[in-house]
């Protein structure tokens, strides 16, 4: 297997709170992964993971806080409701469920999204290359855009 | 409905008595098998109004373009009561410059259906019991209702008027379900496999012209700039291209969550024939399933997307 997935995340800026994991986030983030810093998850539309997929993601992870633990007190739980739905509509169109995870993260954690990044990336690894909702990849575009 | 003569006397009486400024209701179209909404401001005008299986939209559609202050009246069947609930929920019509005029519906007919299953161009279309009567030129043709009726009006489960200010006529216990007919586009969606699924999605998308007709037809869909209209930022591709209807399809659909009135008015409205009812259908009974909320059925309780509770706190896995 050759193929490397392509991954984007969607980071709420305050969800790690060790400084030395958002180092990692910011400068060590593996080639395959876009990181997209977002002041909170409920900054996250239902479009952006939608853009995601049709730009040729091959997985989208959102990792946001855990409830009681939101910088804007509640808005992650906004967050929680739109997108797990989300989800569940996009699995109900055809979309393998593996492809969109959540990391509801406990700020007292320490070194977590390192290993549940990994992870993800290897499900999303065997699934092989995303074929759907991948209508606006370059090479698909093309032939719509001349 | 036998007596309609009772709503256009309703509707008269409110007009002379200046409790409404205008009422809206369905006249007799110009083409047959189509009726189309009529917005009377003068008593003499009320013969006109009609009520038949033929009228396609959803009335409460109209109700967020009027000024907030008019004094309307609408007549009402239950999806345009449901909508009208929603829209008072959602602060966008103030309940008490509404008069609603309450009457039972017995399903809107797929004017599309009968067309195809007519011997020639219909030149007159009436409804009569449980038939609809067809002139086709000098030729006549009778065609059993029930089959006709639109895919989401099959299995109806809210015929009653809700919350309406004078109910007119009974509802009439005919069921609208029957076994004989095959399956809902719907349901056999949700049998398929995800790989069928989605390239039955993509089937169906495909067709789309991006013409809004879904947007404009629909009660709920009243922001004032909607995301496709935007230009900067662009939120998503806006060409009619595979991207931008799949989008258009997913995130309309997505904004109506635990919003969707049901009444297929978006479908009926489509001229590609293009399915969106089974979408919104999924997104809200998730929404029955997992937060116990239906559309309409209070008066005070705000859809799930808008409600934050710490409740959620076990919901989700971490």
């Amino acid at each position: 297997m050759s193929h490397t997935p392509k991954i984007v995340l969607f980071q709420c800026q305050y969800c790690l709170a060790s400084s030395a994991d958002q180092e990692w986030v910011e400068n060590s983030l593996p080639e395959n992964v876009k990181l997209v810093k977002v002041p909170c998850s409920g900054r996250i539309s239902p479009l952006f993971i939608m853009n995601a997929f049709q730009k040729g993601a091959d997985g989208v992870l959102v990792s946001g806080c855990m409830p009681e633990k939101c910088h804007y007190i509640t808005s992650n739980l906004g967050a929680r409701r739109q997108l797990d739905e989300f989800k569940k509509f996009l699995v109900f169109l055809g979309l393998e469920p593996a492809r969109f995870e959540f990391l509801w993260m406990n700020i007292d954690e320490r070194g977590v999204i390192q290993n549940e990044l990994d992870a993800f990336t290897s499900n999303v690894k065997q699934l092989g290359p995303n074929k759907k909702f991948n209508t606006m990849k370059d090479e698909i575009i093309g032939q719509y855009h001349g | 409905m036998d007596d309609f003569s009772q709503v256009r006397k309703e509707a008269a009486r409110i007009l002379s008595e200046k409790i409404v400024d205008m009422v809206i209701g369905f006249k007799q179209g110009t083409i047959p098998l189509k009726s189309q909404p009529m917005f009377i401001t003068s008593q003499e005008d009320t013969d006109k109004l009609i009520l038949d299986g033929f009228c396609q939209n959803n009335l409460a559609v109209f109700l967020h373009d009027q000024p907030k202050d008019k004094r309307i009246g609408i007549i009402c069947r239950a999806c345009e009561s449901r909508a009208v609930r929603a829209l008072v929920i959602e602060h966008q019509v103030n309940r008490e410059n509404l008069y609603l005029i309450g009457v039972p519906c017995m399903g809107i007919l797929d004017w599309k259906k009968i067309q195809d299953a007519a011997d020639g161009p219909v030149t007159n279309a009436q409804e009569s019991g449980d038939q609809i009567l067809l002139e086709i030129g000098d030729k006549k043709q009778v065609l059993i209702r029930n089959e006709f009726i639109v895919d989401s009006c099959r299995g109806c489960g809210h015929r009653e008027p809700i919350d309406v200010d004078i109910q007119i006529g009974e509802i009439s216990p005919i069921e609208m379900n029957a076994d004989n007919l095959p399956q809902t586009w719907g349901e056999s969606f949700k049998s398929k496999s995800a790989d069928e699924r989605f390239q039955l999605f993509t089937e169906e998308t495909e067709r789309c012209i991006r013409c809004y007709a879904c947007r404009e037809a629909c009660p709920m869909c009243y922001c004032t700039e909607c995301f496709v209209d935007h230009i900067a930022p662009r939120w998503s591709e806006s060409m009619v291209t595979p991207g931008g209807t799949q989008a258009w399809h997913i995130i309309r659909a997505f904004h109506q969550t635990g919003r969707c009135v049901e009444c297929g008015a978006c479908e009926r409205a489509c001229p590609m024939d293009i399915k969106m009812v089974y979408l919104t259908d999924k997104l809200n009974d998730d929404m029955k399933k997992e937060y116990g909320f239906e559309v309409g059925e209070n008066e005070e309780k705000q859809p799930p997307f808008a409600t934050i509770t710490l409740d959620d706190k076990n919901r989700f896995k971490y």
